[in-house]
């Protein structure tokens, strides 16, 4: 039988380790994600008018996402070597779905009457992007990033299996010496990281002027 | 602009040469259609729905191509403007609003200003301005639309699309979405505010009593093409064909009663009665507050007075002396 306490007091026991793999484990998620935002967000804006190549692209991070992560890391094994390069490649290919589908849809479903009368006044294309579009886009594409970060949190578990870092490492340990404490513990921080992320990056959609935080 | 408008005399500051539009589709939604508006003047465009009210208008500030024809604005062909420039010069109100949610009111209001590179302080006192203008609370400058009620957001697009001081106005069904009191009280209003401006306006709605009431002049739509463009008055009077009187509807009299001054058909005042003849109106009361007093009155005969002095008197023979334009254009009509 599993026990609370004897969980907390392995975690205590162990806060070091678990301290430095949850560094470890958000600093290759979240370097992929900040890479996949700073892709993703701008090939969604540039695509937006194309609805072919839109959906292409859509289309291919869509089957990207339904590659198990156990198959594609050791794909990428022989063009990035191992440890966390492969897994921040893999990380970013992953976020490309979700962070583009928000972009692309959110930009398009902003309010027709918004648009007529911004193009009515004489606002540029670019003008009406920034000045409308984007902004009224913004919670869509923060629900997308989000869902992104959770995913990401979750898939870089799998990355320690091929030599990247993070709470990954106990996890498998755990696994490996059939050490339930070892698995919830480090579950229950893995956890934890995604919950606080994720409560966070709402936080910044609710700070700005009539922006609903869109529920994923 | 490479034209020279060396005939501001003339000056049509909104002008449709045989203008045809066909959409990709295939759609014929405005079919050889020439009209004008001078400048300072309404015209409004009336018609039932899919008439193609919005296309025509569009066609102003280059939202819409004419497939033929050409349509001009200050003289000069519209193909010849930058469209994004002259956009920026036509003030533009559209019936869903469409204020930007995520900018207060005063952003609203302002954008235009803001993208033309007008200074903050000119911009907040354009907004200040603005906000009189269209009479709202000052306070409202930091609010977002959807704090406001629907009349007072018709009122900021109203204001968003004066901002610049455009030369002409596009309004398309601007108060059709407000409930009909609140869509009085605007339409009143409104014609407050133009009255103080030297604005061209295009103004759409399909509701006729609108168009007359709005417009300088009317111009009556239906399925593309313009069948009639005439002041209200000339319209009530004399509508072009049967489309035209049915669309004016039963109660066309009443209407063609509101578009004419007591002054134009009063009799001599040596016919007005000299005892008390009930309230006197004044000579630029309508017909059809004179058609109120004349049946409460107790004579026949009701003075018409300005300025303490009897000035005229009107009768029922006066009052029927409208109609009979339309009369004599029933009757050739009908032979
Ligand atoms: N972008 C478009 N593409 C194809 N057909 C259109 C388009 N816009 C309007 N139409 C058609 O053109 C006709 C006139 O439309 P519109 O000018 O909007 O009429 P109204 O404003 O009088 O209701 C209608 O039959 C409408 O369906
Ligand atoms: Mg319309």
């Amino acid at each position: 039988m599993v026990s609370l306490v004897e969980t907390v007091e392995w975690m205590g026991a162990n806060s070091d380790v678990l301290v430095r793999q949850s560094i470890q484990h958000l600093s290759i998620a979240l370097t992929a994600l900040v890479i996949g935002i700073v892709l993703w967000v701008p090939t969604g804006v540039l695509v937006r008018n194309n609805e072919r190549v839109s959906q292409v692209l859509l289309g291919a991070s869509g089957i990207v996402l339904t590659i198990p992560s156990l198959a594609l890391l050791p794909l990428l094994i022989p063009f990035f070597g191992i440890g966390e390069a492969p897994a921040i490649v893999a990380l970013v290919l992953y976020s490309a779905l979700p962070i583009m589908r928000n972009t692309v849809v959110g930009i398009a479903e902003t309010d027709g009457a918004m648009k007529e009368a911004g193009r009515g006044l004489g606002l540029t294309d670019r003008q009406l992007l920034v000045r409308v579009q984007l902004p009224m886009a913004y919670p869509v594409i923060m629900a997308g990033i989000r869902q992104a970060t959770v995913l990401l949190i979750a898939i870089t578990t799998v990355a320690a299996y091929f030599g990247a870092g993070g709470l990954g490492r106990s996890i498998f340990a755990g696994i490996r010496l059939a050490n339930a404490d070892q698995i919830i513990g480090a579950t229950i921080v893995l956890s934890a990281l995604a919950i606080v992320l994720d409560y966070g990056l709402a936080t910044t959609v609710r700070l700005l002027p009539n922006s609903e935080v869109i529920d994923t | 602009m490479s034209h020279d408008t060396a005939t501001e005399t003339a000056s049509n500051s909104i002008a449709f040469e045989n203008v045809t539009k066909v959409y990709d589709d295939g759609t014929e939604a405005v079919t050889d259609v020439s009209f004008s508006v001078s400048s300072g003047e309404t015209a409004t465009l009336v018609g039932p729905s899919g008439c193609g009210k919005t296309t025509t208008m569009k066609m102003v500030n280059a939202l819409v191509e004419p497939t033929t024809g050409t349509v001009s604005v200050d003289e000069t062909p519209v193909s010849e403007y930058d469209p994004i420039e002259l956009r920026r010069k036509v003030g533009y109100v559209i019936q869903d609003i469409g204020l930007f949610k995520h900018m207060t009111i005063e952003e609203n209001v302002g954008i235009v200003p803001d993208i033309v590179g007008w200074s903050d302080d000119r911009i907040e006192n354009r907004v200040t301005e603005l906000l009189e203008l269209v009479r709202l609370d000052d306070d409202v400058r930091t609010k977002y639309p959807q704090e406001l009620s629907g009349g007072q957001q018709q009122r900021v697009g109203v204001a968003r699309a004066l901002a610049a001081e455009p030369e002409v106005m596009l309004m398309d069904e601007p108060f059709g979405a407000l409930d009909p009191i609140t869509r009085e009280q605007l339409q009143n209003e409104f014609l407050d505010i133009q009255a103080g401006l030297d604005v061209t306006i295009v103004f759409v709605t399909h509701d006729i009593d609108e168009a007359l009431k709005m417009g300088d002049k009317v111009a009556v739509l239906q399925d593309g093409e313009l069948i009639q463009y005439d002041p209200p008055a000339e319209l009530l009077r004399n509508p072009n064909n049967a489309f035209v009187e049915s669309f004016l509807g039963e109660d066309r009299q009443l209407a063609q009663l509101q578009t004419v001054a007591v002054r134009e058909v009063m009799g001599p005042a040596n016919e007005a009665p000299t005892n008390d003849g009930g309230t006197p109106l004044s000579p630029d009361d309508t017909l059809r507050l004179a058609v109120q007093n004349w049946l409460r009155s107790e004579t026949d005969v009701v003075p018409v007075v300005e300025d303490g002095t009897v000035v005229g008197s009107l009768s029922e023979v006066h009052i029927r002396s409208i109609f009979d334009g339309r009369s004599r254009a029933i009757e050739e009509n009908h032979v």
